[in-house]
């Protein structure tokens, strides 16, 4: 469902965490109080959670921040902005990153970024889907082209280091990495990062990077995920960095990174990469499609390639795969 | 499954140049794996982890899909060879349960999308640098892939 200048005007209303009688709220939007009603459903269609109480009105339960670009200009630094082509903010789209894979044909700059409110197809690896709450997370995607592809690689690595150094440097410390780019806090899922490629002419390439980053998870809708997740509400608490102020961060690491990538590749991230990984040590099962291959993580190759010992005591490469602590170890 | 079958099946991979095979019969099955679809420990061939596919020029071509053709793969197969341009585990339809990119049979256009070839959370999509038919499909979805190995041929 779309959402409407309606919707939105009355999630402004209601973003501040007071509650608003029907009839404040009607006035204020020139509309009856049964539309009131009927909007109030619509934003919950979206996943917003609304709690309605008899005699007091309506009140979000997480606060929003919609994304406002002048904001997020405002904070990226000169060098991030001098590479950011295009900004696109969207309310409700399927994803991002298929949003800019489409628009790779049509001749998107390099430096395309697109973010959204929601997303109704969000996605992980492996077509999972990626719970896209409207306004509660960061769904972002970044279009770059590299003339020589085998440039890319380790870039999705290398994107991990960006966001952790983002959060780090808006205060949200103690972010780690799991091979290849997942983002944890305590071992929980903070952060996904899906990179999508695809062939150009002249032997060139289009990269979208896509990040979805959990930021203040509406707590109904938490419980439906099927893995241990967190959100920066929880690790942050009143601390939490505006939204905007968060993407600009992010951004102005990754565009930093991305134009100098071709150059540089993955060498200069690795060993802040080494640092940030929480799975360093630890025993762990790999699942590739039907195989399940057991042995401890030792390290990844200068490219990226998770470095495996089994117990045969050789060690394996990894370029793919589902990673998992092994039940003994993880935690419960 | 009998033991001496699959003894058997063990001797003959060890004479032949195959790297995988899996077997199914009735419920059960095997899977004979050389390296046990791992990146060999010995320095490879330093793979492009990300690659274009398709791509319009005769010579990049030559580099990620034509390369040269080795006997393992056999000397029935004629056509052009589709090969994978990295490491990676190959997915065929855009998401599980979704209709395959290809099939065999099915009529393919340069630049179509062949399958996915994902490595480092880095999804590849693989394209047809040659337009044809598709004869022959030799990987099985969510199979992991070594650098140079054969994917699809299109006549």
């Amino acid at each position: 469902m779309p959402i409407d200048d309606l919707n939105k005007a009355l999630l402004r209303l209601l973003s501040d965490r007071r509650f608003h009688s029907g009839t404040e709220l009607a006035s204020a939007l020139g509309i009856g109080r049964t539309a009131v009603w009927k909007h109030v459903r619509e934003l919950e269609a979206l996943g917003i959670e609304i709690s309605a109480l008899p005699g007091r009105g309506y009140r979000v339960l997480s606060p929003l921040e919609f994304l406002d670009e002048a904001a997020i200009r405002a904070g990226l630094g000169s060098e991030a902005a001098a590479l950011l082509s295009r900004l696109e903010l969207h309310g409700e789209i399927d994803s991002t990153n298929a949003h800019l894979m489409r628009s790779v044909a049509d001749g998107a700059p390099t430096g395309t970024v697109c973010l959204a409110e929601a997303q109704t197809a969000g996605r992980g690896r492996l077509g999972r889907n990626w719970l896209s709450p409207f306004g509660a997370n960061i769904y972002l995607s970044v279009l770059w082209r590299f003339e020589d592809p085998s440039r890319a690689a380790g870039l999705s690595l290398a994107a991990g280091v960006a966001v952790v150094r983002a959060l780090a440097a808006r205060g949200i410390r103690e972010v780690g990495l799991k091979w290849p780019n997942d983002i944890l806090f305590e071992e929980r899922k903070l952060g996904g990062i899906l990179l999508e490629v695809t062939g150009e002419a002249h032997g060139q390439c289009a990269v979208v990077i896509g990040l979805g980053l959990n930021r203040s998870i509406p707590p109904g809708l938490g419980r439906s995920i099927d893995q241990a997740w967190m959100d920066l509400a929880h690790v942050a608490g009143a601390e939490i960095p505006p939204r905007n102020d968060l993407i600009a961060a992010i951004l102005g690491e990754l565009l930093p990174l991305l134009e100098s990538y071709a150059e540089r590749g993955l060498p200069p991230y690795l060993p802040e990469w080494r640092r940030f990984h929480r799975l360093q040590g630890r025993e762990a099962t790999i699942y590739q499609g039907e195989a399940r291959i057991g042995g401890r993580i030792v390290d990844v190759t200068a490219e990226g390639l998770l470095i495996l010992q089994c117990a045969d005591g050789k060690l394996r490469r990894f370029a793919s795969g589902d990673v998992r602590l092994r039940p003994a170890e993880g935690k419960p | 499954m009998d033991i001496r079958k699959i003894k058997k099946l063990i001797e003959m991979i060890d004479e032949s140049d195959i790297a995988e095979i899996e077997i199914h019969e009735g419920e059960e099955s095997v899977r004979i794996s050389r390296c046990s679809s791992i990146v060999p420990a010995a320095p490879a061939p330093t793979p492009p982890a990300v690659t274009s596919a398709a791509t319009e020029t005769p010579a990049a071509q030559t580099s990620y899909f034509t390369a040269p053709s080795k006997s393992e793969d056999g000397d029935r197969i004629t056509g052009h060879i589709v090969r994978s341009p990295m490491v990676g585990t190959v997915y065929r339809s855009p998401s599980p349960g979704a209709k395959v990119f290809v099939e065999v049979g099915q009529h393919v256009d340069v630049g179509d999308t062949l399958c996915i070839i994902e490595a480092m959370k880095i999804l590849n999509q693989i394209e047809a640098d040659k337009a044809g038919v598709i004869t022959k499909v030799l990987v099985e979805n969510a199979q992991p892939v070594e650098y140079n190995q054969p994917l699809f041929i299109i006549e």
